[in-house]
């Protein structure tokens, strides 16, 4: 990278003026239903053996690293039951079949090894195995991503925020 | 059913884009209106825009930042019959889609009202540019436009600018390629504050507008026309009332408009001594075509059969650019306000081409939050969630919209034997892509691959999925024209055959450019309404 451009990005992320009154306003949501509340999480659609699995799986796809904690911390498996259980019909199957395949997989080799086959072809999966990878795989994404820990912690996301002014890159890269 | 006694000058139906034009500007000239809107107000305060997606159901991947303006059954009541992958987007809710629209307002070009004359294909305008300019100019201050006059015919410009939005870094670094291909980039003209306007506040760069600005510093009708309207004392404004037909007298001219109370759940009926229609393209369509009496059997002002045909609106592409200049930089702050630059229409620079039209890019208005990155990369693991991270500061995104040619086969109907949640007939849509307009998506494709090369970066292009639309462009269903027997209405929005009745909205566009409708959309109603109140003083209406 140019040394000017990085010497401007670094300083965007440090000069982010906060306008807190405005910020106020923001969180006045209180009829919102929220779903979501991991600590109080109970399963609706996959079992206890299966959503074992679909934690180990999905940290083996985003996984804790020294920078940031991975799937299992951001309780990605439990976000997958939501939206399994609250989904399609027709989805609900691919994901029980799904599981059941990998766990058949696991048993011959290791749960690893069971993910490695499946994401053999990623680019133009054929088998039911490996279409069910670029199911589980962007559901990880899904799950990570969205979660406190992928926005905060991993990505260091700077925005949602209130500024007064847009400071723009200059001078130019 | 429910009538009132009262008669009122104008009854303007929906209260999007056109309809909060309409409203403002007669209220304003001192005249009596009643403005149905089928959908309720969402009050700023109760946006979702600023949450964070764990904090939503669904982390917002339900739409449900959005849904909150998409009332009643509105987005299932339709029904798509052999037609290209297109969805048409109609809301329901004050201000209409202005309440969570993107607000990018190019102005069309002299020649885009020119297609006939200049190009061979489609129809002529009944208007120029030179008669929309006065009304361009006036709507631009009314709703605050920030921007700059860059000189290019493609794109003219104002007189009357805020500031323009400052340029990220990823795309002064597409400038400085674009500049080696001789494709102008600028900065983007668009209805966000960015100083204090008109009452409302200044932007402060969340990049939340298409989930609805929090403290209106985009332009809303919601929060900008219509409680200037109100202030007049002379707006009755009826939510959750929802249009169903145009009555007629004896002479076929409108005299009323019936409409479905839904939560009261009561047929309601408001006579008014003019119509206006701001329902949007398909909306507006529908309730014509639902209008039908012994005058107009075929449909309220559609002996020609032409109401409901000639639907089209743009194609359009996401691509995803990450530039190499700006990976594993330190997470930064992108947000702003959602598109900065905007790169117009170039691809008539280059000589005459075998299609007609051409595309527009808009640069970076998906979220910054969102690792789009990471269901592109192959691979998964450490390696592959490191990648992600060093990538994310590094995206330029493209939004690419085409022009797509008005026919006279691609329409919407209404399905009498399939009725909605409210007992209405459904609408029905069939639309084709033509020759033509896949010709000149084939060449945006080429041109694409040629930018990504210029620009050292890894690149996300879809060049392989059939095209698609509407980008929320949909107009042209009761369409404008110099000749009556292809067209509906007037150069002032008026129907031919129905001199009392207007329709303002997208569906009056002759053609349509590759540009973004609603400066235009809004700049014809101002027309409409001012050609509306010089014939009431004249008395001919
Ligand atoms: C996410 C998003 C981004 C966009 N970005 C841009 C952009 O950057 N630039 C741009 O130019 N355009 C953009 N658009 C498109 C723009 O919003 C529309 O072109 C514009 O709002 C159309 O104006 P309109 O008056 O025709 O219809 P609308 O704004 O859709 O208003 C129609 C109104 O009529 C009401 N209604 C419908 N049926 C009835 C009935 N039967 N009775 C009573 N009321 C009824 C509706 O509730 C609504 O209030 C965007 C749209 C979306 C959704
Ligand atoms: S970016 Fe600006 S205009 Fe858009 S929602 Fe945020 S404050 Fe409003």
């Amino acid at each position: 990278m140019d040394r000017r451009t990085a010497l401007r990005i670094i300083a965007l992320g440090a000069a982010t003026p906060q306008l807190q009154l405005l910020k106020a306003a923001a969180h006045n949501h209180a009829n919102l239903n929220i779903a979501w509340t991991p600590g109080e999480y109970k399963l609706q659609f996959f079992s206890e053996a299966e959503n074992q699995m679909l934690d180990e799986l999905t940290e083996l796809i985003i996984p804790a690293d020294s920078h940031s904690p991975g799937a299992h911390a951001a309780k990605v498996s439990l976000f997958a039951d939501l939206m399994v259980a609250t989904g399609e019909e027709s989805e609900k199957s691919k994901w029980r079949n799904g599981l059941r395949m990998m766990g058949e997989e696991a048993d011959r080799t290791s749960l690893a090894q069971a993910l490695a086959k499946a994401a053999e072809h990623e680019e133009h999966p054929t088998t039911e195995l490996e279409k069910f990878f670029t199911l589980l795989k962007q559901m990880a994404i899904n799950g990570y991503y969205t979660s406190e820990i992928g926005i905060h912690q991993d990505l260091e996301y700077q925005g949602n925020t209130y500024l007064s002014e847009f400071p723009g890159c200059t001078p130019t890269p | 059913m429910q009538s009132t006694t009262q008669e009122f000058d104008v009854c303007v139906v929906g209260s999007g884009a056109a309809g909060g034009v309409m409203a403002k500007e007669f209220c304003e000239g001192g005249a009596k209106v009643i403005l149905l809107e089928a959908g309720k107000q969402v009050d700023p305060s109760q946006f979702l825009s600023h949450m964070w997606p764990y904090e939503l159901p669904y982390r917002g991947l339900r739409d449900e930042k959005q849904a909150l303006f998409y009332q009643g059954d509105v987005r299932q009541s339709i029904r798509y019959e052999d037609s290209d992958q297109i969805g048409m987007d109609r809301i329901r809710v004050l201000g209409g889609r202005t309440v969570h629209w993107n607000a990018v307002t190019p102005r069309y070009a002299a020649r885009d009202f020119r297609e006939w004359s200049l190009a061979g294909v489609e129809e002529d305008w009944p208007l120029t540019y030179e008669d929309l300019t006065p009304y361009y100019e006036r709507i631009e201050q009314m709703i605050g436009v920030c921007g700059h006059d860059d000189g290019l015919e493609i794109v003219p410009a104002g007189k009357h600018y805020l500031p323009p939005l400052p340029w990220r870094c990823s795309e002064v670094i597409l400038k400085r390629a674009l500049d080696t291909m001789g494709i102008p980039v600028i900065s983007v003209r668009k209805a966000v504050l960015t100083k204090p306007y008109d009452g409302r506040p200044a932007c402060h760069f969340c990049g939340h507008c298409m989930s609805g600005c929090d403290v209106s510093a985009v332009f809303s009708s919601a929060t900008a026309m219509i409680p200037q309207a109100k202030a007049t004392g002379n707006l009755t404004l009826r939510q959750n009332a929802l249009a169903r037909e145009i009555l007629v007298d004896n002479e076929g001219r409108a005299r009323a408009v019936s409409y479905f109370d839904t939560v009261s759940k009561q047929e309601k009926e408001v006579k008014a001594r003019i119509v206006v229609l701001c329902a949007a393209t398909i909306e507006s369509a529908r309730l014509m075509l639902n209008s039908r009496s012994p005058r107009h059997p075929n449909g309220i002002a559609n002996s020609n059969d032409v109401v409901g045909r000639y639907l089209h609106g743009h194609l359009g592409k996401g691509s995803y650019f990450y530039l190499k200049e700006l990976e594993g930089a330190k997470p930064f702050n992108q947000d702003g306000a959602t598109d900065h630059v905007y790169i117009p229409r170039y691809n008539h620079l280059a000589g005459k081409k075998d299609y007609v039209g051409g595309w527009q890019i808009q640069v970076n208005f998906v979220s910054y939050m969102f690792p789009y990155q990471a269901s592109k990369l192959p691979g998964y693991g450490p390696a592959f969630k490191a990648q992600v991270r060093r990538m994310q500061p590094a995206l330029l995104f493209f939004g690419s919209f085409g022009k797509v040619l008005a026919l006279p086969e691609n329409r919407v109907t209404v399905d009498p034997h399939h009725l909605d949640a409210d007992r209405i007939p459904i609408p029905v849509v069939r639309f084709r892509f033509g020759e033509n307009d896949r010709a000149m998506w084939h060449d945006s494709d080429r041109s694409l691959l040629e930018i990504s090369s210029r620009l050292k970066c890894q690149a996300f292009l879809d060049t392989d999925s059939p095209p698609g639309g509407f980008a929320s462009h949909e107009v042209g269903t009761v369409r404008m024209g110099k000749n009556p027997k292809t067209s509906v209405l007037n150069s002032y929005c008026q129907a031919h055959e129905v001199k009392n009745l207007f329709v303002t909205d997208g569906s009056c566009f002759t053609t349509s450019a590759e540009k973004n409708p609603t400066l235009t959309i809004m700049a014809l109603s101002l027309r409409a309404a001012d050609y509306i109140k010089e014939q009431r003083r004249k008395g001919e209406l």
